[in-house]
């Protein structure tokens, strides 16, 4: 399924929804387009209509005003249930079928559409692999799977007959904080690679700076307030609402969405187990070194420790280093991560390895701190990161 | 227990049960204290196999007629929620008449026979049927529900495939329900000349000689229990997923 990603763009136009007897409308003339491919999150506070807004999509709620397109065609002119079996969805409370087996829940909008039997039974197994289940447990029913496999399950489900627009409503906020960052990350990663079209509800800004690549941040009566990728977000909020509900540690949001190889290391002054010191106390002396002390490698260049004063003041560079390493950070290492770990360590730089092992440079406190008050921090220069996802 | 007063006033109209005993219940009845007659039970064993099966077409008649009643209602109530309130009133008045005063109110109607036995009999089991089918229907999660149809399962579909087979053990349970109780009050039917088990119950000669009574209850006692495991066993069939508890 690879091979050829199967995905729409979502746009909407002037889509408006007022319930009966409500004074406001629910959602306010909504007009936004998710590009094919996309995490579109839409985020903001309870009863800001963002629930709504997802669920004009699959129909789920009917479109009072305006119209939503996917792919160019209106939802209004599709048969409801016929739309919903190309629309994956996948809910909070999961809702599993409790008396079907794990296969039989995968199965059921294949079987819907009328897949064979065979078919339908391969693609549960390729889905439950897919989402790192074993097979076997296809047989099962939901209640002998744990709260994180029923969410996989459930976002499998969503899956399985390569819908063309996913909608996924606070999927992972009933799950404990730690199986949520790691449904996150396992959700990226298959995004990475089946690439849907994914309108993504949470009320968490930092589910939503996480998962999305773009952010509709809503507020009450069903108004965008501003429609963005993460960093614009974070960078250069479009008004006080935003900005509030953004958080005032958006500038340590914005470590969230760098890793260490997006910014600028320290050169660390490396000293070779047997090398002459004197070679090393010179190196020391350049004032482009940063660094006070020499970083020891081995012969790949892989760190080993720090060399003290009475190392330096042998002959040759001893094998083993007076101070312990630290941390050692990695490239791909997540910014927000690699602050933590200094602050944790106390250690005022780390050495930074690439997949190898070997040193890439040094990672300090003043460094973070320096790119955290300079423009590009502030928003006023594009920032220049890729987005880590997972 | 039926008053004496008013056995003599349905034993008109009630047949041939009321007939004397002939002369082969003789050997207990010279011992007049006698709880139970082995030797009159061993001899007329033979007379309860007609009343039995009777019987047993008289619950489950009556119960599968209330059941596609009571099952019917529950459904259209499910979809058209107004009808509730009315539909649980209707159903409740039926089951608050007693039953003997039901029996003689459709005489008129339906007269003497198996037929008035098995509308009244039918009429109680609509209020438990009912309630639990529409209970077992509101149990099944919003969440499970709104799954069903945001992947495109129509509203039909959602109601055969979802919320019914959800539904089974609160449907199993109330039938069950429906069915033992059916099994005792269908003792009344002879009174109306349904047949049954009442024939060997309400003679004129067992206040002094209870053998017979004894009989019919043990036959109604051992029916109840078996169609209560019979049910009990289809919920267990049909439901395998509620034993599936996590590992």
């Amino acid at each position: 399924m690879n091979e050829s990603p199967q995905a729409s763009s979502v746009r909407y136009e002037g889509a408006t929804k007022c319930y009966p007897g409500a004074a406001e409308p629910a959602v306010d003339q909504l007009t936004l387009e998710v590009p094919a491919g996309e995490i579109c999150v839409l985020v903001g506070p309870s009863g800001c209509g963002k629930t709504t807004a997802m669920r004009m999509v699959n129909r789920t709620v009917e479109i009072s005003e305006g119209d939503v397109l996917i792919g160019g065609q209106s939802v209004r002119d599709r048969d409801p249930a016929q739309l919903r079996r190309e629309i994956g969805y996948v809910i909070q409370q999961i809702g599993l079928f409790p008396h079907r087996t794990i296969n039989e829940n995968i199965g059921a909008v294949p079987q819907l559409l009328g897949w064979k039997k065979d078919r339908i039974r391969a693609r549960s197994a390729e889905l439950l692999e897919l989402i790192g289940l074993d097979p076997e447990l296809g047989d099962r029913y939901p209640a002998q799977l744990s709260g994180g496999q029923q969410q996989r399950v459930g976002v499998a489900r969503a899956l399985a007959a390569d819908p063309l627009v996913m909608l996924m409503d606070e999927p992972f906020g009933a799950i404990d904080p730690i199986s949520r960052e790691r449904l996150q990350n396992e959700f990226l990663r298959l995004q990475a690679e089946i690439r849907k079209t994914v309108l993504f509800v949470t009320h968490d800004i930092d589910e939503a700076i996480k998962i999305g690549d773009r952010i509709a941040v809503m507020r009450e009566g069903g108004r965008v307030e501003q429609y963005a990728t993460p960093a614009e977000l974070l960078m250069a909020p479009a008004n006080e609402f935003v900005e509030d509900f953004v958080g005032a540690d958006r500038a340590l949001k914005r470590l969230a969405l760098m890793r260490v190889r997006d910014i600028d290391l320290w050169e660390a002054p490396l000293a070779f187990v047997g090398q002459a010191t004197a070679e090393v106390r010179a190196k020391l002396a350049s004032p482009a070194v940063e660094v006070p002390y020499p970083l020891l490698v081995d012969s790949e260049r892989r760190p080993l420790g720090w060399l003290s004063e009475r190392d330096l003041a042998r002959d040759v560079v001893p094998e083993r280093a007076d101070s312990p390493l630290g941390p050692l950070l990695e490239r791909d290492d997540v910014m927000r991560d690699a602050l933590a770990d200094l602050l944790q360590a106390q250690s005022q730089y780390a050495p930074v390895v690439d997949h190898r092992g070997r040193i890439a440079g040094v990672l300090s406190v003043e460094i973070i701190s320096e790119f955290l008050g300079s423009p590009a921090a502030k928003g006023d220069e594009q920032p220049a990161t890729e987005r880590p996802h997972g | 227990m039926a008053s004496l007063s008013l056995l003599a006033a349905v034993g008109e109209v009630g047949g041939d049960f009321f007939k004397e005993r002939t002369s082969d219940t003789l050997p207990c009845q010279a011992k007049p204290n006698e709880v139970f007659c082995f030797d009159w039970a061993k001899d007329n064993i033979d007379r309860f196999g007609t009343p039995t099966v009777q019987h047993f077409e008289l619950v489950v008649i009556s119960v599968l007629l209330g059941f596609a009643l009571a099952f019917a209602l529950a459904l259209f109530a499910h979809r058209q929620t107004w009808l509730r309130p009315p539909l649980l009133a209707a159903t409740g008045v039926l089951y608050t008449i007693p039953s003997l005063a039901f029996f003689f109110l459709l005489l008129p109607l339906t007269g003497l026979g198996k037929n008035t036995a098995i509308i009244a009999l039918a009429a109680y089991t609509l209020q438990i049927i009912y309630r639990n089918t529409m209970l077992g229907l509101d149990n099944v999660s919003g969440a499970v529900k709104d799954a069903a149809k945001g992947m495109g399962l129509t509203d039909r579909q959602i109601l055969w495939r979802i919320e019914l087979p959800l539904a089974i053990p609160e449907i199993v349970a109330g039938l069950r329900i429906a069915v033992v109780s059916t099994v005792a009050i269908a003792t009344l039917a002879v009174f109306i000349g349904g047949g049954g088990l009442g024939t060997q119950i309400y003679g004129s000669g067992n206040l002094t000689f209870p053998t017979s009574i004894f009989i019919a209850l043990a036959i109604v006692m051992v029916m109840a229990l078996v169609l209560d495991a019979g049910l009990l066993a289809v919920q267990r069939l049909t439901t395998p997923w509620r034993r599936a508890r996590a590992s």
